[in-house]
């Protein structure tokens, strides 16, 4: 067989379309079968049993875990609420000056990892020496309660209700609320008659989105919940985990089923609310809805959003540079302000470098092996009759909406000692995480090629088949070039979340494995908690995430990226 | 009586001069459309009457009052203007009941809920679509939907009604009954109305004056008849055959 055969035997599009199909079995639903088979299942005997299960519901710690979930997850969901929904009704329904650059501004969190926004909540409002409560002289702000583990996930968790709300004030119909002010009504009444009603599903499907997030995130309460003896499910299912034995790696694996069913649950009412309030809404030509002049209200309205705005996100970057900056924590004169924490975390600890070529690495190889197979995907959902091909986006779907600390536990059940019954482990291994990773993300890569694809008339490619290009030549030469825009877009989604993820990469990785995630964290929790190491970290990431995201926004010409 | 006039009206979105000098007025009772192609400012016009978009210059009289009068710092908002809108979209409210839809304008405007159902009732009737009080939006074709829209847009007693492109998203044998349709409420009801359409068929079976627009400013008005008789200039015997 000559070099060239090969290769054509290799790109046939039933060898390609294996593959893939192939690897979104192994990424996607295989974890999940193993999960719950092993729980069900349980080693030695193999035997049908819910022990597991139920010794979960047994014990005083889970059920408190399980109470405290409930009540932060509620109630962040309600405080996003009420911060989103007077937003988003003054960008979107007055003259408020600058509204689309305050969008931007308040849609910010949404790109930033929590876990960043705990550690700048600690530095600002620990009850020692916390930069609020030493500037102002008390001890009166104490992040490490409830409340602070609220107030922290609401600061991120709120740009969801926000963006959803957002999009479909952006969708409905002018027309409709014009109606209403023709009909007599005032612009407050129309905002409680006729907005407020249409927007509900989006509102309500916000809130459970701001819920899921909540249950699912582990950063925030980690570093937050951990110290203060508030534990949440993930939090509980990352300690049974780190015990270490065997039966602990069992009850967090019960633990996460109740937790992936819970998810499930609140994503199939989302589903089932998204479609049943969805109105249609025909776009009338005129695009401007009319607006609420804002008249004498509009500097002290702009006051107050600045004012919001400094305390959701000035302050907590501020913090973060403070204690970056500081050669002594708690010291406010200007010789105590230096880079040596820079220094220091830079070239002194040997960990540093190997987490950020980590992050790097992973973070490459995820989102380049994504972007590939999400095109390859999407192309069969949409460009081919292959049977079953509609449950694609189900189960790329299936990893993005399953809590990180739940899928995590389910990769290491499946990948360790006997993977499909090999004898390979691929446990305390960079290839495990980058797994963890492409079967998180692979839902953006599999949309936003979707999308692409959906803009490229058929005719093109049928044109270059007829021309005498085969399968694999179109792809190459018709496809992929036409696709440029959407394939960047899609390898910087990837990207972006897997080079800063935290909560799979902590169960998942061990010595050596350090990633700037995990580095981060370690610092904060135990190896540098008065150096500034973490805040140093932080602004790294932070800094690369924004460089990513206006990247991505230029490239797309403003379709992705906030 | 119920009037609507413009005296020298100007409007421009930034430095994109939209309307230019228009001065029309309408008449009690009668029935004027205002025609031209897309971009032509015939729906800024009629959304400048409604209240929905400012001019920038001139004086827009509803009946005897100024509505509009900016350099005399006279903006009456839409809802104080007491007028009768139907939308290319219909936008019948998706969350209310066609009763609900319909009675919304008493409803606003404090009227005693016997008399919101009685007037419901009977402007219901007129439009034919007595018995579907209760059905929901989504469960009506495009043309009951339409009806919805103008019992809605009459059910207050405006003094004007405005109908901006109402026909465009029916099928073609629907917009021919539903041409005859609205005119004859309109007698019946005997309602002042302006209607906005690049539609030429439209314009000449329903109405009683037409305005024919391009780039801002009228290029003809006149009864159908005369228009047809006489156009203008190239552009209106175009447009017109």
């Amino acid at each position: 067989m000559s070099f060239r055969t090969i290769q054509e035997k290799l790109t046939s599009p039933a060898v390609l379309i294996g593959l893939s199909l192939g690897g979104l079995f192994v990424i996607c639903l295989y974890p999940f079968l193993v999960l719950g088979y092993k729980i069900t299942f349980p080693a030695p005997t193999g035997e049908f049993s819910l022990k597991y299960i139920s010794s979960i519901f047994e014990s005083k710690s889970v059920l408190t875990a399980f109470k405290n979930t409930a009540i932060v997850s509620l109630l962040t969901g309600i405080i996003s609420v009420a911060i989103a929904l007077p937003l988003s009704w003054l960008f979107t329904r007055t003259d408020l000056k600058g509204s689309s650059r305050w969008r931007s501004l308040f849609c910010l969190p949404y790109a930033i990892p929590p876990y960043l926004g705990a550690i700048a909540w600690i530095y600002l409002a620990n009850p020692s020496n916390g930069l609020i409560n030493e500037f102002l002289g008390t001890s009166f702000f104490n992040i490490y309660t409830m409340t602070g583990l609220i107030w922290v996930m609401s600061t991120f968790f709120f740009t969801f209700v926000l963006l959803s709300v957002l999009a479909s004030l952006d969708r409905m119909d002018p027309s409709l609320e014009e109606a209403a002010r023709l009909s007599g009504a005032s612009p407050v009444h129309v905002f409680f008659d006729i907005t407020l009603p249409i927007v509900r599903p989006s509102i309500f499907s916000g809130f459970l989105l701001v819920v899921l997030a909540a249950a699912a995130s582990f950063g925030v309460p980690a570093l937050i919940g951990n110290p203060a003896n508030i534990y949440l499910l993930t939090t509980r299912i990352y300690t049974f985990q780190k015990a270490g034995s065997i039966a602990g790696l069992y009850k967090g694996g019960a633990l996460s089923i109740v937790l992936l069913v819970l998810a499930i649950v609140i994503l199939v009412i989302n589903k089932k609310l998204l479609s049943k309030g969805h109105y249609e809404t025909v776009a009338g030509k005129t695009a401007r809805p009319s607006v609420l002049p804002l008249k004498a209200m509009m500097y002290p309205v702009i006051g107050f959003l600045l004012f919001l705005w400094g305390v959701l996100f000035v302050l907590p970057i501020s913090g973060i540079l403070i204690t970056a900056l500081s050669k002594v924590q708690g010291v406010f004169t200007l010789d105590n302000f230096g880079f040596q924490n820079f220094h220091r975390i830079f070239f002194d600890i040997e960990e540093t470098p190997r987490a950020f070529m980590n992050s790097l690495k992973l973070a490459f190889g995820a989102a380049t092996i994504c972007t590939f197979l999400g095109l390859l995907l999407a192309y069969i959902q949409s460009k081919t009759r292959i049977k079953g091909r509609g449950a694609i986006d189900l189960l790329a779907s299936l990893p993005y909406s399953t809590p990180g600390t739940v899928l995590a536990l389910a990769l290491i059940l499946s990948f360790s000692s006997n993977f499909l019954g090999l004898p390979i482990s691929l446990y305390n291994t960079l290839t495990l995480i980058g797994i963890a990773y492409m079967a998180k993300y692979l839902n953006f890569a599999v949309r936003t090629a979707g999308d692409g694809l959906g803009q490229i008339d058929d005719v093109l490619a049928e044109a270059a088949r007829v021309s005498g290009a085969s399968w694999w030549t179109t792809l190459k030469t018709i496809w992929f070039p036409l696709m440029k825009p959407a394939l960047f877009a899609s390898w910087f989604l990837v990207f972006m979340p897997a080079f800063s993820e935290l909560t799979m990469t902590i169960l998942l990785s061990g010595p050596g494995l350090e990633t700037l995630g995990t580095l981060i964290f370690q610092m904060q929790e135990y190896s540098d908690v008065s150096g500034g190491g973490a805040a140093v970290l932080s602004i790294i990431v932070i800094v690369f995430v924004a460089g990513i995201n206006t990247l991505i926004k230029v490239l797309s010409k403003g379709k992705y990226g906030l | 009586m119920s009037s609507v006039k413009f005296e020298n009206v100007f409007k421009s979105y930034g430095d994109v001069q939209v309307i230019t000098d228009l001065s029309f007025e309408v008449k009690d009772g009668d029935f004027v459309s205002f025609l031209g192609p897309s971009g032509c400012g015939k729906t800024t016009s009629l959304r400048m009457v409604s209240g929905l978009e400012n001019n920038t210059k001139g004086k827009i009289y509803i009946d005897q009052d100024i509505v509009s009068h900016p350099d005399g710092g006279v903006f009456v908002p839409p809802e104080k203007r007491m007028l009768g809108m139907v939308f290319q979209s219909y936008a019948v409210w998706p969350h209310m009941n066609v009763f609900e839809n319909v009675a919304y304008p008493l409803k606003v405007t404090g009227v005693s809920r016997a008399e919101q159902k009685e007037r419901t009732m009977e402007i219901l009737k007129t439009v034919e679509m007595d018995g579907y009080e209760k059905r929901m939006p989504n469960a009506l074709s495009g043309g009951q939907q339409q009806r919805v829209a103008l019992a809605r847009g009459l059910v207050a007693r405006p003094r004007v009604l405005l109908l901006d492109e109402p026909l465009s998203n029916l099928d073609a044998k629907l917009r021919e009954k539903m041409r005859h349709d609205i005119r004859e409420i309109q007698q019946k009801v005997g309602i002042t109305c302006i209607y906005v359409t690049h539609d030429q068929i439209e314009a000449f079976t329903m109405s009683d004056k037409i305005i024919i627009m391009k780039d801002g400013v009228i290029v003809q008005e006149g009864k159908p008849s005369e228009i047809r008789e006489n156009p203008a200039s190239e552009f209106v015997k175009d447009f017109i055959s």
